[in-house]
């Protein structure tokens, strides 16, 4: 270091100079000068690509997408009409009408997608219930339709987004091809240099990760993540049932939710015959076994899908244990077996035959519907095959989502940044909505002369993008460890607080912004993150006093304790006193 | 902002002995950290680097509406990308090219200079690692965008008058040691009908207290030493001068019709003529905002206090009137 500090300044102006010169000779590069390079094709980095497509700002730069897998068959998925892919995301109103703008929701196939009209939410240990309707969202568009949500098959999506890109050829989709390495350009500016499979290097001006969980691109930007695991793996299947009675709405549009101490399990309508499920079970051991033994006899699994709605809690204990035993054992699990269980136990629990709750197959949607059928979801009949799958949950949370110094042009969307608790739906949407605001930074400093990799040009996006997602991820994250305890006070005030929620409409459509419902007609966007950030700090604040009732509840006991005390106490004194 | 360079120099420049030496890998490196120094976004300079889209969001309004004005743009030029292509743009006291490069990505053949050589050398090494403007043997087309190691007052003599569609100097004018000569080239080189832009200070105690108190003495966000109070220069002033302009002394070759009309205002400025906006930084959002022309009607004290950008146009060679 010291030797080069002796040199005189006005050599070194001349080195300067003669660098120059000498780079100008040695300019014929072996890589490959891009804009934007962005890692990933997965729903995140398609939407962005086909966002920028639509945008002006792709006849003035250089775009290129890299995916390791195979895009075409993406391209070419296809399903029968009766038959759903088990990845399902509901798409809040504010993604979907951001997909509109971009042109990309036109190639989504409507047809294999459902509005989520109503939703049902109950405690599954105190039974507690707070119902949403889409008509309880003010909407400013009046024509639209009410919904809060779409459900809509991952692939569905991610082929429109496919056939949206082909009609903008000018953005470069490079597939199967894997990134081998990202390293610094230290001969220039340090820019990115993304070295393909194929040998192929791309030297970049801005470097977007969209490349999930265990992003390399983050990784190569040195930003530390933090989270952990939830000790949960979330099962995913698509679920077959009967159709709504005539009697109820002809529609399924419902979805259903019930927080077992377990985890939440979820059911979300596709059509009136199908539903997708998402049920997140800790341990995780007893989600694998769950898995196993479905593959050995898929009745098992749509049994206890349909006793995880209905069954109290203690039931559904004793119900797992029969499944971790029978894996435990390596012994074969018998939907007979399990159906029989189910049958006794309801029984037991004196749950009507003709009831709702009771998931006996013998009285399937013929004549009028029990009283109570709108609250539960429909019996499921049979598993789809081959939809059967379980991952593990994790929180996860970037701390920065630029890069800086020697990690400089990057930026992180989506898993990449972010990754949360499915119980909301929000994973997708927060995605699609880093997506839309990044595209519009990008978008403002082309129209400036800006460079889209410096860190100035995409400081809004961090800015906006960072507390939003934080704000949402903290309230999914308390949600959920609220939810999986049965300590007796935390029970109670939960019992009470969602009592409470449904009461005040307020706290009620804030809570709806997890479920997505804001008009879809929002067409001032800074308003719709507006909006939603005030939705989610409201769900926030909400959980503040309600951490606050938890404890006031937990006193409560005490001190309740303390009065049988000290009544106890005072009768000894009477007892005493009169024994004397 | 030559100030910042003058400490910036010395501190790189006191360090070195008399020794000689051939051209070697480190020493481009040096020059790259040199560089980086201008380019670091985090730096002393962050505020300059947040201060460029509101520059380009005023340069794009008055170009664009002055075309409308004269009539001359057609409708698609008018939608077209970007109203300053194919202009040609110099940048005065361009420093390590901030502003000279968003310029040239808006398609105007920009020519930035700086009396300091360290500067253009940084200037055009950050350039030249940037596709949009490297200078490939490959294509023989050149970059527009160059720079040059030369003072205003040289480049007037070399080249002579109304060379350029639009000249700007950026947060210059509080640091030149003689405004009225300065203010004379950056006018004399601008064509006839053509846009001269400015970016200072205004001489207030506001911009006492958030230029030279808070950034400087207190937060150290800009070296201290920076900024000169007394070199600070008021709307007023320019409008002033402008309202002078050309005089005796300087109209040889333009036409002796003032740049604004001397019947006007910093207040009542013609739409037409001259522009002072006043620039405002939002510490929460990182992020400068652009007042609005009819905010220094009602506040233009305040609004103007500080950071301002000013416009004034040069009448057209043929007076209409």
């Amino acid at each position: 270091m010291a030797s080069t500090r002796r040199v005189p300044f006005r050599s070194l102006l001349k080195a300067g100079r003669h660098a120059l010169r000498t780079r100008q000779y040695s300019s014929a590069r072996v890589s490959d000068d891009c804009d934007i390079v962005i890692v990933g094709g997965g729903p995140t980095g398609l939407a962005l690509a086909s966002a920028l497509g639509s945008s002006a700002v792709s006849n003035r730069l250089r775009i290129v997408l890299v995916e390791g897998g195979d895009l075409s068959k993406v391209h070419g998925w296809s399903m029968d009409s009766d038959a759903y892919s088990n990845r399902v995301s509901s798409l809040t109103n504010a993604s979907q009408s951001f997909l509109r703008d971009t042109g990309a929701w036109s190639h989504v196939e409507e047809s294999r997608t459902c509005p989520m009209e109503d939703m049902e939410v109950w405690d599954g240990v105190s039974d507690a219930r707070i119902s949403f309707h889409a008509s309880d969202v003010p909407t400013t568009g009046s024509t639209e339709s009410q919904q809060m949500a779409r459900l809509t098959e991952n692939l569905n999506l991610q082929r429109g987004l496919l056939r949206h890109l082909k009609t903008h050829p000018e953005i470069e989709l490079i597939d199967k091809t894997k990134v081998e390495s990202i390293i610094r350009d230290e001969e220039e500016g340090q820019w990115p240099l993304v070295k393909l499979a194929n040998d192929r290097i791309l030297r970049t001006r801005l470097l977007i990760g969209a490349d999930g969980f265990n992003s390399p691109v983050r990784s190569y930007a040195r930003i530390p993540s933090y989270g952990w695991f939830y000790n949960t793996q979330a099962i995913v299947a698509t679920m077959f049932h009967s159709p709504p009675s005539l009697y109820q709405n002809s529609l399924h549009t419902t979805a259903y939710q019930r927080f077992l101490p377990s985890g939440p399990i979820a059911f979300l309508p596709l059509s009136p015959t199908a539903s997708s499920l998402v049920w997140s079970i800790n341990p995780p051991e007893l989600a694998q076994a769950l898995v196993a033994s479905a593959s050995q006899d898929p009745s098992v699994l749509s049994s206890m899908i349909n006793a995880a709605f209905r069954l109290p809690t203690i039931s559904l204990k004793y119900l797992y244990d029969v499944v971790m035993d029978a894996r435990t054992k390596g012994v074969t699990l018998d939907g007979e077996v399990i159906t029989k269980e189910i049958r006794w136990r309801e029984e037991s629990h004196g749950i009507d035959g003709n009831s709702a709750y009771a998931s006996s197959s013998t009285q399937l949607s013929q004549g009028m519907p029990s009283l109570d059928a709108a609250s539960l979801p429909p019996l499921v009949t049979s598993i789809q095959p081959g939809t059967v799958a379980s991952f593990p949950l994790k929180y996860n949370h970037a701390e920065t989502y630029l890069g800086e110094g020697l990690g400089a042009r990057t930026v992180l969307v989506g898993d990449a940044a972010h990754t949360v608790h499915p119980l909301a739906g929000q994973g997708l949407n927060q995605g699609l909505a880093d997506v839309e605001c990044l595209s519009k930074c990008i978008a403002e400093a082309v129209a400036n002369g800006g460079d889209v990799g410096s860190y100035t040009a995409l400081l809004p996006y961090a800015q906006e993008r960072y507390t939003a997602n934080h704000t949402i991820m903290s309230a999914v994250d308390k949600l959920h460890k609220l939810y999986s305890t049965e300590f007796e006070p935390v029970v109670w005030a939960r019992s009470v607080g969602l009592e409470v929620l449904n009461e005040l409409d307020i706290v009620k459509s804030a809570v709806m912004a997890t479920a997505g419902a804001h008009s879809s007609k929002t067409t001032n966007s800074a308003d719709a993150a507006v909006g939603i950030n005030n939705g989610w700090s409201v769900v926030a604040k909400g959980f503040e006093s309600y951490a606050s009732t938890v404890k006031a509840a937990r006193m409560a006991s005490q001190g309740a304790v303390g009065l049988i005390g000290e009544g106890l106490q005072g009768i000894g004194r009477i007892i005493t006193n009169s024994s004397k | 902002m030559q100030s910042i360079l003058r400490n910036y120099i010395r501190r790189h420049a006191t360090a070195a002995t008399r020794q000689n030496s051939s051209v070697n890998a480190s020493e481009i490196s040096f020059f790259s950290k040199l560089s980086s120094q201008w380019w670091d976004e985090h730096g002393e300079f962050a505020f300059l680097h947040r201060m460029n889209p509101i520059r380009m969001q005023l340069i794009h309004e008055k170009v664009r509406e002055m075309g409308w004005e004269d009539g001359a743009a057609s409708e698609e030029k008018l939608s077209s990308r970007s109203a300053l292509d194919g202009l040609k743009v110099l940048d005065i006291g361009c420093g390590g090219g901030l502003f000279s490069e968003s310029l040239a990505r808006q398609g105007a053949r920009t020519l930035g200079i700086d009396a300091s050589e360290a500067n253009i050398t940084i200037a055009t090494l950050h350039s030249q690692a940037d596709p949009n403007f490297r200078v490939s043997s490959a294509s023989p087309s050149p970059s527009n965008l160059s720079y040059r190691q030369i003072s205003a007052e040289s480049l007037l003599a070399e080249s002579g008058p109304e060379q350029y569609d639009v000249v700007c100097s950026m947060e210059v004018l509080e640091h030149v040691d003689n405004p009225a000569d300065f203010l004379n080239s950056c006018a004399q080189l601008v064509k006839p009908g053509g846009h001269l832009f400015l970016s200072t200070i205004a001489r207030t105690p506001l911009a006492y207290f958030l230029t030279i108190f808070t950034a400087e003495t207190l937060l150290r966000k800009v070296t201290p030493g920076t900024h000169t109070y007394s070199k600070f220069v008021n709307p007023g002033e320019l409008v002033e001068y402008f309202q002078n302009y050309p005089t005796s002394l300087t109209s040889k070759t333009t036409t002796s019709q003032p740049w604004i009309s001397p019947s006007s205002s910093v207040c009542d400025l013609r739409r037409t003529e001259a522009e002072v906006r006043g620039m405002i930084y939002d510490p929460l959002r990182a992020k400068w905002h652009l007042a609005s022309r009819t905010a220094s009607l009602w506040g233009g004290d305040l609004v103007n206090g500080c950071n301002y950008l000013f416009w004034v146009r040069k009448p057209n060679a043929s007076p209409s009137q």
